[in-house]
């Protein structure tokens, strides 16, 4: 097993190179970079000598390939450079970015897992009857509503109307409990909601799928025989058999989530990954950029290499050798 | 066992007539026997009306601002109101959908062209091609959307319905690829094509008329599942102000001039029906989807 991570995580390398050689590209390829905006500062006496001069020193005008070899040395080296248009190290901002947009997803995760599986599970035990009816439509229906919808109806009504629940950021500022743990929990409510929510419905139509492929299996019937009770037939036997596949979609919806995350950081100014790398793909920050590529493309990537584990845990006939 | 083979008689001439349909036409009769498929269809076919005779309906367009009368409440001149720039809110919504549409629509067909060529080439010789073939797959699939479509709306420096199409298309391919591969690698072996091998057909003609033939019916079925997230995701970049110019009518983009608390507590009006417009298109579309994978393969109950 130990050789297996090991070996995927060095099968991670090329997919990385790839990636970050296309985004490479793609950013040099947009017209202008991030020190174009002086020429419009007012204050700046000689824009164009300026720019030259700061784009000497971030090395812009060195051919592409010395730019890009240039990157992946410091990266090897542990340094993501310099952001251009924040004027901090990439890793700095990243690191402040990051974990807002960890624990979002996180939260979703928790929420999503907590309520899909068992719902997903008692309506495949009643399948066909009245509650499977209601909440396998109920799923169709937020299936259908995209995150952003979602967040602005929650806003609307736990922010706006009952005032229950904070619109925005991850503290509330100026108060005597900001920063305290409730307070950051009631900031994360409404983001994990919006983004766990359309995911909810499809789990849920998963894990009920999958339970049903299960429920009429003989080690089920052997089970009754013996007199077990249903809860424990459910969530013992079945549901053991029954979550392999979600486990893997759900390493595949990691990248997904995260992705998700980056409208709904958006919405609630979320201070994370979303909001820093829209703003440095606005901006024209090379190095930001880059780095946050980095950061999503390891996420997802990681992702995937969880969801394998996850399946070799929970499915013991699976080998990796 | 007598009963049964009375009963067996008796069935006989009833099956006889279904003899005569294709498993085509079959589909379809199942399709439409599905009461939540069949109301997809007709709200999905009023929504794509309704944009279509946008003008018959309303007298504004949806482009021309109403400067001295901002923000207006429904009046009996402006039904929905007016929004922040003097846009009559009821020309957006029936205009709106013209861009939903034709980019989830145009969007779903060319990322199924581009994903069936790929996967099918990839699935179909199979080997060390389909190796890095599929590699590539997977870079692609865990590309960072977004700084792509940023990208390449700067490159190109400009901002509407095609590049939004095109930007879907080639961001979306690699899924729908990767699913074709995996219907070219079964039916690559199965009897009817190993049979067309050994009489000699070229493998082109073994393509086009033999194997994608038979994966028309998973082909529609995805398709209609493509429009039904590129409507929601078209609705996202264009709330995000990545999607169409603001003078461009969308649902997306009237839902993100109405984020703020006064429009999102006074102005349902404004929100309200482009609101419904994304979620009952997506509604139907998913439904449609529902209805055609049940239709076309009966065993897969999901």
């Amino acid at each position: 097993m130990a050789s297996y991570i090991v070996r995927r995580l060095l099968g991670l390398i090329p997919t990385l190179f790839v990636i970050t050689v296309i985004v490479f590209l793609l950013m040099h390829a947009m017209p202008g970079n991030a020190f174009m905006a002086l020429v419009y500062n007012p204050k700046v006496k000689d824009p164009a000598a300026l720019i030259a001069r700061l784009e000497a020193q971030n090395g812009l005008n060195q051919p592409l390939y010395i730019q890009y070899f240039d990157w992946l040395r410091n990266v090897f080296q542990g340094n993501l450079g310099m952001s251009q248009s924040l004027n901090e190290p990439v890793s700095q901002a990243i690191g402040q970015a990051l974990p807002n947009t960890l624990l979002l997803a996180v939260t979703a995760e928790v929420i999503i897992l907590l309520v899909s599986i068992p719902i997903g599970v008692l309506q495949a035990n009643r399948a066909n009857k009245g509650f499977d009816i209601t909440t396998s439509f109920i799923a169709v229906l937020f299936y259908s509503i995209p995150g952003f919808v979602f967040a602005l109806i929650l806003l609307l009504f736990f922010s706006f109307k009952w005032n229950i629940l904070p619109s925005t950021g991850t503290v509330t500022p100026g108060v005597s409990y900001s920063g305290s743990l409730g307070d950051h929990i009631i900031h994360l409510v409404l983001p994990a909601m919006a983004l766990a929510l359309p995911s909810l419905a499809y789990y849920t139509r998963l894990t009920r799928g999958n339970t049903l492929q299960v429920i009429v299996a003989d080690f089920v019937r052997t089970a009754k025989a013996k007199g077990l009770r249903t809860p424990r037939i459910l969530f013992r036997h079945v549901l053991r058999n029954a979550i392999i596949p979600l486990v893997t979609q759900f390493g595949f919806d990691i990248g997904g989530l995260f992705g998700g995350a980056i409208i709904l950081e958006e919405i609630f100014t979320w201070p994370g990954m979303g909001e820093l790398s829209i703003n440095a793909t606005l901006s024209h920050d090379y190095p930001l950029i880059l780095g946050s590529t980095l950061v999503f493309a390891v996420t997802v990537l990681i992702g995937n290499l969880i969801a394998d584990i996850l399946l070799a845990v929970s499915d013991p006939r699976i080998r990796y050798d | 066992m007598a009963t049964q083979i009375v009963q067996h008689a008796v069935k006989k001439p009833e099956r006889k007539v279904t003899v005569g349909k294709s498993p085509t036409r079959l589909a379809f009769e199942r399709f439409f026997r599905n009461p939540l498929a069949v109301a997809g269809v007709i709200v999905l076919s009023l929504i794509i009306l309704v944009t279509i005779f946008a003008p018959f309906l309303t007298k504004f367009s949806p482009s021309t601002a109403d400067i001295m009368n901002t923000d207006s409440p429904p009046t009996a001149l402006h039904p929905l109101g007016t929004d922040a720039s003097g846009f009559d809110n009821l020309a957006r919504v029936l205009y709106g959908g013209r861009v939903d549409l034709t980019v989830a629509f145009a969007a779903a067909f060319m990322s199924m062209f581009l994903g069936t060529l790929y996967g099918g080439i990839s699935g179909f010789f199979g080997g060390w091609v389909d190796n890095i073939m599929m590699r590539f797959v997977d870079i692609m699939l865990n590309f960072p959307f977004l700084i792509l479509v940023l990208a390449l709306e700067s490159i190109f420096s400009v901002q509407g319905v095609w590049i939004l199409v095109f930007v879907v298309g080639v961001t979306a391919w690699p899924g729908p690829a990767r699913l074709m591969r995996g219907m070219f690698l079964q039916l690559r072996e199965q009897d009817y094509v190993i049979g067309a091998r050994t009489i000699g057909c070229s493998s082109w003609r073994i393509i086009f008329r033999h194997m994608l033939p038979n994966t028309l019916s998973f082909l529609i079925v995805l398709v209609s599942f493509s429009v039904a997230s590129y409507v929601g995701l078209e609705a996202a970049l264009s709330f995000l102000g990545l999607g169409v110019p603001l003078s461009v009518p969308s649902w997306g983009g009237m839902l993100n001039a109405s984020t703020g608390y006064i429009q999102l507590t006074t102005e349902p009006y404004a929100w309200g029906p482009p609101m419904a417009m994304i979620v009952l298109t997506i509604l139907s579309v998913n439904f449609i989807g529902d209805g055609l994978r049940d239709a076309f393969d009966p065993q897969s109950k999901a």
